[in-house]
């Protein structure tokens, strides 16, 4: 029925201009969504992206054969056509960190100031997403030869957009190993075994029971003759100016923890020497959002905050893995939809200067807990 | 009837990325079709299959389920009664009717009723990633079927009743039974 991924799926046409501009950073999954939200109720919106393409992760992240790219492209192109979105690719909002810190910048062609922005638009949204890799803080992590699951999966797709430094890492012929059990560690085994690896080795440092790519998926990988090892934690990666082998300690499992899964203690004595020649590291990413201190996001996650996704720059809102940390898909789209919908809430009272009205610990904590996820917006009297 | 719409969704092409349920959410305020992740791990969405005979529609002692125009198997929460007895949720086979802490305290999908009289597709349709979840009549959804979903499918048969699913047949069923 409907060939692409509609972003703008709330409406058939677009309401008439209401003569509002806003800005929204990232075209990923949130941001699109949002776009999409704004451009049906008669925004002008302009969408940047530090990337030659939009999509986020959706693009240059999952693998193709798990999303089709042509039903996400459609999807844009309806955004762009249709609903008169206007995309600025190749454009990163900056900065107060240095360029070329996270994956994805060297495609970096424009910078613009996010002051710059929220002077030119109603309001800003930032949906930045979670683009820099968490370390694993072992010795030797700074080889050659050890990369982090984005720094692995990234030029996969993004090698053909011809930017300097983006190339994909050669694994042909070597023994892998990657590090965690999430979705984006999958991703990262079947890719070594597509680009022809000799061997590829997933470790883990709990059990199949608590990965939480599933044991379905585990499966999956051992058919395809990946070595799946359980209870193992790394300590070091070792070898002479490029990686030979990574040092591993066998753990035994403990009480839950926080997360409610069993924690994984390491028993020092036992240590294993697996000799590879590539290191993956797949355990996750931090949000990477531009002026997090000066956004005051922090405590726009504890709901310390005058609106709904709201920063402490007014106008300024924020959604999606930028505001959360790395999650899934349909939690970018719900968080970039609703930020979107506070967005317009906020700027309907501004307009007629009611904004005293709301209270936080009133309406929007109503709202607030309606919505799963971690709270974000204090309750009354906490 | 066969001209009637209904949703099929093949699990081999979901990556359980729970764009359905979000936007599902939102339009609806409460998701009518859930993620559930399997004992094996999967993430797969349980929805409504708008079935021929819909069982929960015979096991509603008030008649609050029933085919609309278009075909879809809608609840209309001003004849259901919201009973403890909870016989349209024991009664569906696909897990796909809800209960909720609001209102009668139960739903399910009507397909996007509100946007169907617009002309738009049901939300998560339209914005699933990976085009998994199609809107098609009860011929095109067989046509659709491949090995590969199939054999996806009964993974989620399995799960959602131990009993029925042919591994769970023999040692999972008669567990489950106690």
């Amino acid at each position: 029925m409907s060939e692409c991924m509609d972003f703008g799926f709330l409406c058939n046409d677009p309401a008439p201009p209401n003569g509002r501009k806003v800005a929204i950073i990232g075209a990923g999954p949130s941001g699109l969504a949002a776009a999409g939200y704004l451009a049906c109720l008669g925004y002008q919106v302009d969408v940047y992206d530090k990337l030659p393409r939009a999509g986020g992760l959706m693009a240059f992240g999952i693998p193709s054969h798990r999303i089709p790219q042509a039903r996400v492209d459609e999807g844009i192109k309806r955004l762009k056509r249709k609903l008169g979105v206007n995309f600025h690719l190749r454009t990163k909002i900056c900065c107060s960190v240095p360029l070329y810190e996270e994956e994805g910048d060297h495609f970096s062609a424009d910078m613009r100031g996010l002051g710059d922005l929220v002077a030119g638009h109603d309001a800003v949204m930032i949906c930045s997403g979670s683009w820099r890799s968490r370390k694993l803080n072992v010795p030797g992590e700074d080889l050659p030869g050890v990369y982090s699951s984005l720094q692995f999966l990234f030029p996969i797709r993004a090698v053909r957009y011809g930017a300097p430094n983006v190339s994909v890492p050669t694994v042909a012929g070597k023994r892998v190993a990657v590090v965690g059990a999430g979705h984006s560690a999958v991703d990262a085994a079947h890719s070594a075994v597509a680009l022809g690896a000799a061997e590829v080795h997933v470790l883990y440092r709990r059990t199949s029971a608590e990965a939480p790519c599933g044991r379905f998926e585990i499966e999956r990988m051992q058919d395809m003759g990946i070595r799946w090892h359980e209870l193992v934690s790394p300590v070091a990666i070792t070898g002479q100016g490029q990686v030979e082998a990574i040092e591993l300690t066998q753990c035994h499992l403990g009480e839950p923890d926080a997360t409610g899964r069993r924690c994984p203690l390491p028993d020092v004595s036992e240590r294993l020497v697996l000799p590879v020649d590539v290191v993956i590291g797949a355990i996750g990413e931090i949000p990477t959002p531009p002026f997090s201190r000066e956004l005051g996001l922090d405590n726009v996650r504890k709901g310390e905050v005058r609106w709904l996704h709201m920063t402490r720059i007014e106008n300024v809102f924020v959604a999606g893995d930028a505001l959360t940390g790395p999650s899934k898909i349909g939690k970018a789209v719900y968080s970039g939809l609703r930020a979107a919908r506070s967005l317009t809430n906020w700027l309907d009272l501004k307009a007629q200067n009611r904004q005293a009205e709301y209270k936080y610990d009133d309406l929007i904590a109503k709202e607030a807990r309606g919505f799963p996820g971690p709270p974000l917006h204090k309750e009354p009297g906490s | 009837m066969s001209d009637h719409k209904k949703l099929f969704i093949d699990y081999s092409q979901c990556i359980g990325c729970e764009t359905c349920e979000a936007v599902c959410r939102f339009v609806n305020d409460l998701p009518r079709l859930h993620m559930t992740r399997t004992r094996d791990g999967v993430m797969l969405p349980v929805y409504c299959q708008h079935c021929e005979e819909p069982h929960c529609a015979r096991a509603c002692p008030r008649g609050a389920i029933v085919r609309d125009r278009e075909g879809a198997v809608i609840l209309q929460p001003m004849l259901c009664r919201g009973c403890e007895t909870r016989q349209c949720i024991m009664g569906c086979l696909h897990s796909a009717i809800f209960e909720t802490d609001q209102g009668v305290m139960v739903t399910k999908c009507d397909l996007c009723a509100p946007r169907r009289a617009l002309g738009l597709p049901p939300a998560c349709v339209a914005m699933c990633p990976t085009g998994a979840i199609r809107f098609v009549s009860a011929e095109e959804a067989e046509a659709a079927q491949t090995e590969a979903s199939r054999e996806a499918r009964r993974r989620l048969e399995e799960h959602i009743r131990p009993a029925l699913g042919p591994a769970g047949g023999k040692e999972g069923g008669r567990k489950s039974r106690g």
